[in-house]
């Protein structure tokens, strides 16, 4: 049944990502009055898919790729939704949606087969390292997105573009506005990440010893907090924003993706199959 | 007031705007706010006219009625001499020279008249939205002086007709993009700063330089939150001049000296300049006021002729430069883009027009068909209470008084069948035009 609420939630957010384009490249408040309901509906039978698959494995954690592929496609229809009705942008929805459904399209069409093995640690634990980390990567992915949003919106103004041309047809929130998500999720991020990898260590040290401080995906998780404390510090103190703010979030979120890759080299957290 | 009638051709708009009657003769009419309601009074209460409603903007000025053209009121009123002896006697105005300037309109096209105006389509600058808002006040005023009629008793024709114009103008907004672009150079630079800095509320702009645009420029964005106003002058008297004048108790003026501008410019999110003295800002001199500003953007708005900011300051990475020109070409490119959404208002227009009179024009066949109906009704009801005493003496059983119902029922509608066909399909009448 978790599977059924999931394609259904699949379907949705597929709309909702072809009704996002022309409300953000057309300013078309129709198509915005139906994206939004639609993605607030995938959100919600994605919710229920996840909260049904939970409670029918006696569990509260995601225990394979497809399930935290799942959940942290949930963020990110999540993170869309805060956004349109803070911002009133529809913007973020042209990349968020799509990879909310790519994420999503796997796990509700193919079952996983591959695990997890979790240390005997308290599950509450365990779940808000792994619930943590995941609103982490959704905040550095946001911020990625609004530098770049940051710097189309930017390229139109210099340029001064016809209003009819296709950079000015796209209806973005206001540099300022931009420039405060891309910080504002960063800045959200940083506790998140930071309690998730605290967390996680303490948990590992409690199992497994110091000896996990040398698998190679614990490693890069602390290369990745660094890389992120390194954006931080330098948007703040440098006020870094346009061409240079993308490329900065472009290197951390390269890290991201270095640590999810990780899970292949990982003896502690590697995926693997039953 | 007279009561109702039937109202098939009786509505009329006579008026003068920007496009027929030069400022001359439209400021000899203009009616203010204080006057408009003993105005639209003095109208309502002319022979002839059941309702009325006068408009009166810097545009325009118009005059729209209901005539009565009852039996009574026909042959006593000659109805295109109305308007004109009222606008000669309250405006004392000879009606000659008016004439040339005067349009007139009726029935259908003085309905899409009235649709048009209070869409903007018949705007000077089509799309604004302030002529909506000066229609509704007409109305209110109207109402209120009784030359509308709000109540059932008195039924309304202009009152269903203003309401119905309010939805076409809604309408028309929210199906077109026709008020969404600004096409006046001061509401541009207010679009782009919108743009850049989101709301403008507590920011500070910079004024280098005196201009008429600049300080236009400069009162639009006070208008949409601006806090603090700086000036800049090679004359230092000069600037103190432009600050008093443009201060006011909500917002904080300045004066930064001319030879201080470089290092005090940062303090500004979006300078205004219109000194025409040559490049006073350079790329080196923008990097350095960013770099005070910690990488915060800076808007400049050059209007100046030769141009005070090099172009070259656009390539800064936080600046952004607009110069007249540029400032210009977004207007006419509104102004364009505008002219296509009037198209597909016009559209819209007229299919409401269509629906309105459609409605409208149905209403007197409609009112004798119920009336043909009724009598008809009537006179069954009579013949039958008359025929049933001479058919018994006992009174008819339900199935009896069932079986007389329907048979009377039936030829009742079989011989007014005809009538009411011919009712329905008759043409409505040849409307009456400019």
């Amino acid at each position: 049944m978790s599977l059924l609420w999931l394609r259904v939630a699949v379907l949705l957010y597929g709309i909702a990502a072809l009704a996002v384009l022309p409300a953000a490249l057309y300013n078309r408040p129709r198509w915005r009055h139906l994206a939004v309901p639609i993605a607030l509906g995938g959100t919600f039978f994605h919710f229920v898919s996840i909260a049904e698959t939970f409670y029918a494995a006696h569990r509260a954690l995601p225990v394979g790729t497809h399930e935290t592929l799942s959940l942290l496609g949930l963020l990110l229809a999540i993170a869309f939704l805060l956004l349109a009705a803070r911002y009133r942008t529809m913007a973020f929805g042209i990349f968020l949606l799509p990879v909310t459904v790519l994420l999503t399209l796997v796990p509700a069409f193919r079952a996983g087969k591959e695990t997890i093995a979790y240390p005997l640690a308290g599950p509450v634990w365990i779940f808000l390292h792994v619930a943590l980390l995941l609103a982490a990567y959704a905040a550095l992915l946001i911020s990625l997105l609004a530098s770049v949003l940051y710097f189309v919106q930017e390229r139109s103004l210099k340029s001064k573009s016809s209003p009819s041309s296709a950079s000015s047809k796209l209806k973005l929130p206001p540099l300022e506005t931009i420039d405060q998500i891309a910080l504002k999720s960063l800045l959200l991020g940083l506790p998140c990440m930071t309690a998730g990898l605290l967390i996680g260590s303490v948990v590992a040290l409690e199992t497994v010893g110091p000896a996990f401080f040398a698998d190679p995906k614990v490693l890069l998780s602390l290369a990745m907090w660094m890389a992120y404390m390194l954006m931080i510090f330098i948007r703040q103190h440098s006020g870094l924003r346009g061409r240079r703010a993308v490329y900065l979030s472009s290197f951390a979120f390269v890290f991201v993706l270095a640590v999810w890759a990780a899970n292949q080299l990982s003896a502690v957290h590697r995926f693997t199959a039953p | 007031m007279t009561p109702l009638h039937k109202p098939w051709g009786t509505l009329m708009l006579v008026g003068v705007n920007h496009t027929t009657a030069p400022i001359e003769v439209r400021e000899r009419l203009a009616i203010s706010a204080a006057r408009l309601a003993d105005a639209t009074r003095t109208l309502a209460h002319q022979p002839g006219i059941r309702e009325a409603m006068i408009l009166s903007t810097c545009n325009r000025v118009e005059f729209l009625i209901d005539r009565d053209v009852s039996p009574d009121a026909q042959h006593e009123i000659q109805h295109d001499l109305i308007l004109p002896r009222f606008v000669h006697e309250y405006f004392a105005v000879a009606p000659a020279s008016l004439a040339p300037h005067l349009y007139e309109f009726r029935e259908r096209e003085a309905i899409r008249h009235l649709f048009r105006v209070a869409s903007s389509l018949d705007s000077m600058v089509v799309g604004e939205p302030q002529i909506l808002g000066q229609v509704k006040q007409s109305w209110n005023v109207a109402r209120e002086v009784g030359a509308i009629s709000s109540s059932d008793a008195l039924k309304s024709t202009l009152d269903p007709l203003l309401q119905r114009a309010f939805s076409v103008a809604k309408r028309v907004r929210s199906e077109t993009r026709i008020g969404s672009t600004s096409v006046s150079i001061a509401s541009v630079a207010v679009d782009l700063a919108r743009k850049i800095f989101g709301s403008l509320t507590g920011k500070t702009v910079l004024i280098v330089g005196a201009g008429k645009m600049s300080d236009l420029a400069a009162r639009h964005l006070i208008q949409q939150g601006a806090k603090t106003l700086l000036v800049s002058n090679r004359t230092e008297a000069r600037a103190e001049a432009i600050a008093a004048a443009l201060r006011t108790p909500a917002i904080t003026t300045g004066v930064i000296p001319f030879a201080q501008l470089h290092t005090e410019a940062h303090r500004a999110d979006i300078v205004i300049t219109s000194t025409g003295a040559g490049q006073i800002v350079t790329p080196a001199q923008a990097r350095d006021i960013l770099h005070r500003r910690r990488n915060r953007p800076m808007f400049f708005i050059d209007i100046a002729v030769p141009r005070d900011v090099d172009p070259a300051v656009n390539k800064v990475e936080g600046c952004f430069v607009y110069d007249i020109d540029d400032l210009q070409q977004l207007a006419a490119q509104n102004q364009a883009s505008r002219g296509k959404e009037a198209e597909a208002a016009e559209t819209i227009v007229s299919s409401e027009v269509d629906r309105y009179h459609q409605r409208r024009s149905s209403a007197p066949a409609v009112e004798t068909i119920k009336q043909l109906q009724l009598s008809a009704e009537s006179l069954r009801q009579q013949e039958l209470a008359r025929t049933a005493a001479r058919l018994s003496a006992e009174p008819f059983t339900p199935s009896q008084q069932a079986a007389v119902d329907a048979l009377t029922r039936s030829l009742t509608a079989k011989l007014l069948h005809p009538q009411l066909t011919a009712l329905r399909e008759a043409p409505s009448e040849p409307e009456t035009t400019e």
